[in-house]
């Protein structure tokens, strides 16, 4: 009989913190994300809206050229709560689709090529991994939303002054609350539909449906049961009462603020047991 | 048995091979929760409109003033002098407030419902939201049927159902059983979608009957009868019509996509872009999509939504309404042109599983 | 030159982007049993998907008995096929699975529903036919597709892999099933890795590499000549001139060549292992040998693969 000796011991370098490993995740898929060049391009053409409002800020206030001039500067050019929902509807709509582009890919296929024994069989928990999977949209949309949105805001104080941040503070929390209510609301949802079915394009169908079917079930629900209440299923108006609401500005969405963060609050639970439901270690046997 | 008997006897065998996989498939659940969505909101509505029948009845026994009281009930006065009339004559009502500014009060005084709106407490308008007139229910179903049911149900239908059928059985690794059959290549998309046909057009148009009835169901039997003696039954007909061309339509579009793309998504949303724009295409455009000929057909006309802003409506542009026959034409030659197209592609067709 | 009765490969080339698939193929083969024998990735299902038209030829022409592969309707009724898919459509059982495409020969119902239990019984599957084919084990699976291939009894059959996860039992009968239809008059190809699990039944043999024909025909001859071929080997050593006369007495030894700086030679023989026993001698002679290495390397270890230790033996 022979008797090997044992040579081999276990890994004993150093571990990435336990708190910060879900990281892991977003680094490889951004890697993977940056090769293709259509993406990167997309990201860069996103940055373009905010640098001209940056440049529109500028030249709303060294309006002194109309004043040098003896015309009185505009009515109409003023930094205010309408632009800045303007911006977010704007930056939001991006974020939208950067989520198409990019949210199928997250999980289906791990679950198509049984990934996910692999990625279980290490130190690596199942809220880990939905964490880490969220935060690769979640840390991408922020950089096209609510950053350069709170940016902007930084620009328009210097700019303006203390007077009118006094006056219209409450849209540095409109800013940062509803673009982070919006681009969570998307993450977690394109990270849940991925996690329900194998096929990628399935997945990307289902992210365009759930927002172009939910508004047209909306608009029947509204005109067959003749309520109002048929909005909380449209997601895109809930967002925008929601931000609407923050902003401090007038809509006729047919929801009350109260009852869009109610629908925010029930989508994204439903997001959450969706991928309780499916993020499970075993394998599936077809 | 050889030429065109052997093919009719493929086709079918292919249709009854076919049509029950769509049919009860458990992946397609989804078409069939789609579908029916609808005929379960004017199920819910029938009961609804039922029960508020009652109520009216019950207010005017209960208080036999209500009529008088509406009259009564003049813009400009107060919510407190509103509710104390209301209160007075025992009619119940339902108070509620939205956005701080704007208050609403809703009563029924026994034949109609009403909605008042308070704006900073001063009463603006008096809406009359009767729902239980037969005519209103038919604009209603007219608006669910051309924006949700044409539009998105059958539209997202039969992407599901039609494109499954070869790029489905791609994915499967099952294609090629059929291949390997002495069928031509042709004559086994004509079978396939033959049994897409029959399955989409069973499922939705089955959902449009019912809907319809349901739609009905919330009517005294009186009116109902007035309006199926009238053009009732035509209407039905054509609603039915519409629902089996617009399977017939978009069924051998995304046949066709799921045999030429790898990825059907790209011309599901390209074409659903495409539909949607109808409104606000010029009319030789126009008549490159489905929606065109399937909106000519439908019996009511539903007026465009009221979402769309303003500006848009504008760039709307009425197309001279085309007679049917032509629409119908319109609607199977566009099939036909787009099937011919596919069996270009279905004859190089190769199984090439796992590339992509 | 294509008589009806033979399949031909005409120049045929194919390539999937910048892979390539097969190159260059010219083949005519006569009804009979023939093998496919090659490595992974050599090309035996490009061939066969050829045939059938599941694949189209980049270049060139094939033509089965007459027909070519895109005539679907009237190949298939003289050709089945046995696909290295393991896959089926969703929700059969084995009997629908063989029945439907029978059905789609068109014939009668009933008449297919003789000839679909017919071909059950072949393959002895029975019992198991009323059950989902998703249940059956693997080798159950590749006896049902076996059953589809024959059922409508084919001029032509083309069986991927065969004997792919049978047992031995089973797999002696489903050998005694290829000879009885060959026996009828029909082509039988089929395909495999391993040349000895073949070439007891086969009446020739296609050997295929890297996407070529390397070699065809009766399988003796085959094997002569790939033996009789000489296998040219290089050796590092410090007198080759030494060497060169000591290892020229020998009859295997076909050619030496001395390496123009003096410090290796090329030999070629037709017997390597006889030839490396004899090296063993020289060194005990007092011959330093740093590296022995063959020259040929790609193609003979592919031919050891093939033919294994028996090629060698004759
Ligand atoms: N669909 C495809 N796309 C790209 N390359 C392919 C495709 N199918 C086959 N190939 C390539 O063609 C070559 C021949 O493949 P083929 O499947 O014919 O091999 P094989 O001899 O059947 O192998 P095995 O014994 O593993 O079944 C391989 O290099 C393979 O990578
Ligand atoms: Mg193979």
């Amino acid at each position: 009989m022979a008797v090997y000796k044992r040579t081999y011991t276990t890994y004993a370098g150093p571990l990435t913190p336990p708190r910060t490993r879900f990281l892991v995740l977003p680094r490889y898929c951004y890697e993977r994300l940056f090769q293709s060049r259509f993406l990167t391009g997309f990201l860069v053409a996103c940055f373009f809206f905010p640098l001209g409002c940056a440049g529109y800020i500028y030249l709303v206030n060294n309006l002194s050229v109309f004043t040098s001039m003896g015309v009185p500067a505009p009515e109409f050019l003023k930094i205010d709560s309408s632009f800045f929902r303007f911006l977010m509807n704007f930056q939001g709509a991006m974020a939208y689709i950067l989520t198409a582009l990019i949210g199928p890919s997250l999980i289906a296929p791990d679950l198509a090529n049984n990934a996910l024994p692999t990625y279980f069989s290490r130190p690596f928990s199942r809220t880990e991994y939905v964490i880490g999977k969220v935060s690769v949209l979640f840390i991408l949309l922020s950089i096209i939303t609510w950053v350069p949105g709170v940016l902007l805001f930084i620009l328009q104080v210097s700019q303006a002054g203390g007077d009118w941040l006094s006056n219209n503070w409450f849209i540095l929390r409109a800013v940062v609350l509803g673009q982070v209510a919006w681009i969570l609301l998307l993450s977690l949802l394109s990270v849940a539909l991925s996690a329900w079915v194998k096929w990628k394009v399935v997945a990307g169908a289902l992210i365009l449906g759930v927002f172009g079917i939910g508004a047209g079930l909306a608009g029947i629900i509204n005109s067959i049961l003749r309520t109002d209440y048929g909005a909380m299923i449209d997601l895109s108006r809930i967002m925008y009462t929601i931000w609407s609401d923050q902003l401090n500005i007038e809509t006729s969405t047919g929801l009350e603020p109260f009852e869009a963060w109610l629908s925010f609050i029930a989508v994204c639970v439903i997001c959450l047991l969706m991928l309780e439901r499916k993020i499970r270690p075993k394998e599936i046997v077809r | 048995m050889t030429g065109f008997a052997l093919w009719q006897r493929q086709i079918l065998t292919i249709v009854s091979l076919e049509w029950k996989k769509t049919l009860f498939a458990k992946r397609g659940l989804w078409v069939y929760a789609l579908a029916f969505l609808p005929a379960l909101l004017f199920g819910i509505n029938a009961i609804r409109v039922q029960n508020q029948r009652d109520a009216q009845m019950e207010i005017q026994r209960a208080a036999p003033n209500a009529a008088a009281v509406t009259a009564a009930i003049q813009t400009g006065m107060s919510v407190d002098d509103v509710t104390r009339k209301l209160v007075d004559d025992k009619v119940p009502f339902t108070k509620f407030k939205r956005r701080k500014k704007f208050e609403f009060v809703r009563y029924s005084d026994g034949t109609n419902t009403w909605e008042l709106m308070f704006v900073e407490g001063k009463l603006t308008e008096k809406r009359n939201r009767d729902e239980a007139r037969l005519s209103d229910s038919i604009r209603a179903f007219a608006g669910a049927f051309q924006y949700f049911f044409l539009r998105l149900a059958v539209f997202f239908g039969c992407v599901g159902i039609f494109m499954n059928l070869f790029r489905g059985e791609m994915l499967d690794q099952s294609l090629h059983h059929y291949l390997l059959a002495p069928v031509k290549r042709e004559v086994l998309m004509v079978g396939k979608y033959l049994a897409g046909l029959v399955a989409t057009i069973a499922i939705f148009c089955t959902s449009a009957a019912l809907q319809f009835a349901l739609m009905l169901g919330a009517h005294s039997s009186r009116e109902v009868n007035e309006y199926l003696a009238g053009e009732g039954w035509a209407h039905l007909v054509s609603y039915l019509g519409v629902t089996a061309l617009g399977c017939v339509g978009y069924g051998s579009i995304f046949l066709a996509a799921g045999i030429i793309m790898k990825n059907p998504l790209i011309p599901a949303t390209g074409i659903l872009f495409w539909e949607g724009m109808n409104w606000f295409l010029p009319t030789m455009l126009k008549q490159l999509s489905i929606i065109y000929y399937l909106q000519a057909l439908c019996p009511v006309v539903a007026p465009l939504s009221g979402d769309i802003p303003e500006p848009l409506k504008l760039l709307a542009t009425t197309a001279a309404p085309i007679a049917a026959p032509i629409a119908v034409m319109g609607v199977f030659a566009a099939a036909g042109m787009v099937l011919t197209f596919a069996s270009i592609y279905v004859r190089k067709l190769e199984i090439n599983y796992g590339a992509d | 030159m294509a008589t009806n009765e033979e399949i031909v490969f005409d120049n045929v080339s194919r390539f999937y982007g910048e892979v390539l698939g097969v190159n260059r193929v010219n083949l005519s083969i006569p009804p009979g049993i023939t093998s496919l024998v090659g490595p992974n990735g050599s090309g035996k299902t490009t061939l066969m998907n050829l045939m059938t038209g599941l694949v189209r030829a980049t270049r060139g022409s094939i033509s089965v008995r007459g027909i070519r592969p895109d005539e679907s309707e009237k190949l298939f009724r003289i050709l089945g096929y046995c696909t290295q898919f393991d896959s089926f459509p969703r929700g059969y059982t084995g009997f629908q699975f063989v029945h439907a495409s029978l059905m789609l020969q068109g014939w009668d119902a009933k008449v297919a529903e003789a000839k679909a239990w017919q071909a059950i019984e072949k393959v002895n599957l029975v019992e198991p036919a009323k059950r989902k084919v998703a249940a059956y084990s693997k080798g159950m699976r590749q006896r049902i597709r076996l059953a589809q291939a024959i059922a409508h009894q084919p001029q032509v059959l083309i069986l991927d892999e065969p004997l792919n996860g049978l047992d031995p039992l089973v797999r002696s009968e489903t050998i005694a099933l290829f000879r009885e239809q060959a026996e009828r008059g029909a082509h039988v190809i089929v395909s495999s890795h391993v040349l000895h699990e073949v070439d007891m039944i086969s009446d020739q043999v296609i050997l295929l590499a890297n996407g070529y024909v390397v070699a065809e025909g009766a399988i003796r001859g085959v094997r002569e000549e790939i033996s009789d071929r000489p296998h040219q080997i290089v050796i590092r050593c410090d007198k080759p001139s030494e060497m060169a006369s000591k290892i020229f007495q020998f009859d295997h030894v076909v050619e030496a060549r001395i390496h123009p700086d003096f410090q290796g030679i090329l030999v070629k023989t037709t017997n390597s292992s006889q030839f490396h026993k004899l090296l063993n001698r020289l060194v005990m002679e007092g011959i330093n040998i740093e590296t022995i290495a063959p020259a040929d390397d790609g193609v003979n270890s592919l031919y050891e693969y093939l033919i294994g230790d028996e090629g060698a033996q004759k």
